[in-house]
């Protein structure tokens, strides 16, 4: 992140810091105090002591002033030390005067060795600061990074990240994202953050936004009465969003080491955005290629699925019609047959079009009452009498049987869908078989042929939207019926599935909870 | 109990529909009127004064239940109402509206006919017959007694209450509601429950396979039907 050609620095030392050095009053009383507790043990030891040897305990001070307190107390020592020196111990004692040549050669070398040594020391301690901050700052962000790798979903990652900025700077922290389309600005705030900004201060955001700045106390366009910064989240040429702090406590400023460590939190702000940017449009386009796909597999489907019986339709009308008398009465009422079966079949495709619809765009309702599966079972083979001519039924309901919570006519398109399906796929005269059995507290129905097996490594595509086996694609059929069952079953929380040893012909299965002696919600 | 001449009133805004049913009915001899909206089906009904309203819910002009809602403001004619099969909610509420039956698009004529046929012997029946016969399935309701196939079976009071229910309604479409008001009266929603289970006694006493019902079918969503099996 670039912020620009303005050293923070030299802008963030507020009022205070100018006049005392970066250091609290306290610190510099203190090294007053130390240079007066130096001065009384002096004056204990004078008369064993000689004056060379006494100006070297008024070092000690000085380098404690230095470590502990900073470079302005450890100035204020060493001065006040050589003042306090030369007017208590350098005859004439209580005199500023200095009567001996030498003694005036011990103050300056004094003097020069107070300054050298604090300004070593103080450094000394400020690159220690510095490392414990930088450690402190590479904790943040290991912990940052790591928390924010465990997320996927935008808002949850910028809403970890404006939490962890917050938690760095002890206060308050948002970021406004940029949304280029819209040109709006998703906020995304931290814990407790709600009412981050007022309307001017929104306009600033917006400003930093579309300069690419940052603003705040001291960082340059705004100079407002609260303490609130601004800094843009840039990556490349582009601003992708604003993140705005508000520290806690007393401070009103930002320090060197806060400021830095939020330029650190935004360049890696930047990073998080762009990677969700580019997994969000990589979804899109995955999401495209799919509905592409889909539109054209269903283009497919209807194409072929309504010419298929439509062709057998029209073939049928229009021998009627056109030489009606060339027939036989059996011809004519196969050709009839054939026309009611046709039709009968297209209104199934259109009813499992519908319900696919209904199952991707998630408005499936379940009906869900107590139903008995007997029930459902009588009105599915009353329904499709005609379809299942030619192959004998085999019902084997137990009467113990338990009833279940579900959505009646949605229940009975599957079963439907699996008996059309058990027939379709098996010779003629080949019976099929329906029956009910109960595993733990789950009512399994399983509809099974002796057909032709699916062959194993097909099994598992199955309930793939569209997935038609290889060696029956003769047959007509769209895909979707198993597709649709799975839905179905899944929306209800039971679970669907095929048998998977291939030598006992086809068993389908699916279970559902039992209702038990869960109350009625029937209400018709 | 012929059809012969009966009146049949077609309101659906489909043209199509209309032409079809109108050829197809007038064969079987019935006297055919159409209507291609909810108004005009209004005024044809005090006009032609049909003996069967077939009405399309799907109307262009006005909701099918608001004019079933109309028609019974004045008449009980007959009204068998044209659905399709993903308003499983409209059929019930058309039924509680005061419509006998519906059929569900698309449908065959047999059972369009077979409507017709029900509701029309609704209109003709005394509400006193002696005894109400359905194929092999006969109830004696002077002597409370139900025979099957030849065998008298034995029905608690609650079971011959909703067979009897049934039978007097045969070949129409009863309610969940209608037959819970009847047999259990107004607090029936605590009974509800008990509705499937009498059902089920009743199939395992009078049909021959009672997981292919050909006496009792359930109409899914919206009730039950007794017809004579075939």
């Amino acid at each position: 992140m670039n912020i620009g050609a303005n050293d923070p620095y030299k802008h963030q030392k507020s009022f205070q810091g100018h006049l005392f050095l970066g250091s609290s009053p306290e610190n510099y009383l203190w090294a007053v105090l130390s240079i007066f507790a130096v001065t009384v043990f002096g004056q204990v030891l004078t008369p064993h002591l000689d004056l060379t040897n006494i100006v070297l305990i008024y070092l000690l001070p000085v380098l404690i002033s230095a470590v502990r307190w900073g470079r302005g107390p450890a100035f204020l020592a060493s001065s006040l030390g050589a003042l306090a020196f030369n007017f208590f111990f350098v005859p004439p004692i209580f005199t500023f005067a200095v009567a001996d040549i030498q003694h005036f050669f011990t103050l300056v070398v004094y003097l020069l060795v107070a300054l050298v040594t604090s300004t070593l020391a103080t450094k000394l301690r400020d690159e220690m600061h510095k490392a414990t901050q930088g450690e402190q700052r590479a904790l943040a962000l290991y912990d940052l990074s790591r928390e924010i790798a465990a997320r996927s979903d935008f808002d949850q990652v910028l809403k970890t990240f404006v939490d962890k900025v917050a938690q760095a700077i002890d206060g308050m922290a948002i970021v406004l994202v940029h949304d280029p389309q819209t040109n709006a600005m998703e906020q995304i705030a931290s814990e407790g953050a709600d009412s981050f900004f007022d309307k001017k201060e929104y306009a600033v955001a917006r400003q930093v936004l579309e300069q690419g700045r940052p603003a705040g106390k001291g960082l340059g366009i705004f100079e407002g009465e609260r303490s609130l910064f601004f800094f843009p989240v840039r990556a490349e040429d582009r601003t992708l969003a604003v993140l705005g702090i508000r520290p806690g406590g007393e401070a009103s400023s930002l320090s060197p080491d806060q400021t830095q460590l939020v330029e650190t939190l935004s360049n890696l702000a930047a990073v998080i955005i762009v990677r969700l940017e580019l997994a969000k449009e990589a979804e899109q386009a995955k999401w495209l290629a799919e509905s592409e796909r889909l539109h054209r597999t269903l283009l497919n489907s209807i194409s072929h699925d309504f010419r298929t019986p439509l062709a057998s339709i029209m073939g049928a009308v229009t021998s009627l019609i056109d030489e009606k008398d060339i027939y036989t009465p059996e011809t004519r009422g196969m050709f009839l047959g054939t026309i009611r079966e046709e039709a009968r079949r297209m209104n199934r495709f259109v009813e499992n079009l519908l319900d696919m619809v209904r199952l991707e765009s998630g408005t499936l309702k379940l009906n869900m009452k107590v139903c008995d599966i007997q029930d459902i079972i009588g009105v599915v083979l009353r329904e499709m009498r005609d379809t299942l001519t030619g192959h004998p039924v085999k019902v084997d309901i137990p009467p113990d049987a338990p009833s279940v919570m579900a959505d009646f006519i949605l229940i009975e398109q599957v079963v439907i869908n699996l008996l059309e399906n058990a027939a379709k796929y098996s010779p003629p005269d080949v019976p099929v078989s329906i029956s009910v059995g109960v595993r733990e507290k789950d009512l399994v129905l399983t509809v099974a042929n002796a057909g032709p097996s699916i062959p194993g490594e097909e099994r598992e595509h199955v309930f793939d939207k569209f997935y038609r086996q290889s060696s029956t694609r003769h047959v007509s059929g769209t895909g979707l019926g198993l597709f649709i069952c799975k839905g179905i079953i899944e929306a209800h929380g039971g679970r669907i599935w095929i048998d998977p040893s291939p030598e006992q012909g086809n068993r389908f299965s699916f279970s559902l909870a039992a209702a038990g002696e869960a109350p009625d919600r029937q209400n018709s | 109990m012929s059809a012969q001449g009966a009146r049949i009133l077609v309101v659906d805004d489909e043209k199509q529909i209309r032409r079809m049913l109108k050829a197809a009915l007038e064969g079987y001899g019935y006297d055919i009127a159409e209507a291609a909206s909810g108004h005009e089906g209004l005024s044809q009904t005090s006009i032609f004064h049909p003996d069967v309203v077939i009405l399309d819910l799907g109307l262009p002009d006005m909701d099918g239940i608001e004019v079933i809602e109309r028609l019974r403001e004045w008449t009980e004619v007959p009204v068998i109402v044209l659905s399709v099969r993903e308003h499983e909610d409209d059929k019930v509420r058309a039924l509680d509206a005061g419509a006998d039956d519906y059929v569900t698009k698309p449908f065959g004529m047999g059972e369009l006919l077979a409507r017709l046929r029900a509701a029309l012997r609704r209109m003709a029946r005394s509400e006193d017959e002696p005894v109400l016969a359905l194929g092999e399935l006969s109830l004696d309701l002077a002597r409370r007694s139900v025979t099957v196939r030849g065998e008298e079976v034995k029905l608690t009071p609650t079971e011959y209450e909703v067979l009897k229910y049934l039978a007097r309604k045969a070949g129409r479409v009863v309610t969940h509601r209608q037959l819970l008001l009847e047999i259990w009266g107004s607090n029936y929603q605590e009974h509800s429950q008990y509705l499937r289970v009498y059902i089920g006694q009743l199939r395992r006493k009078i049909e021959a396979d009672p997981s292919q019902p050909a006496y009792i079918i359930t109409e899914p969503g919206v009730g039950y039907r007794l017809v004579a099996a075939d």
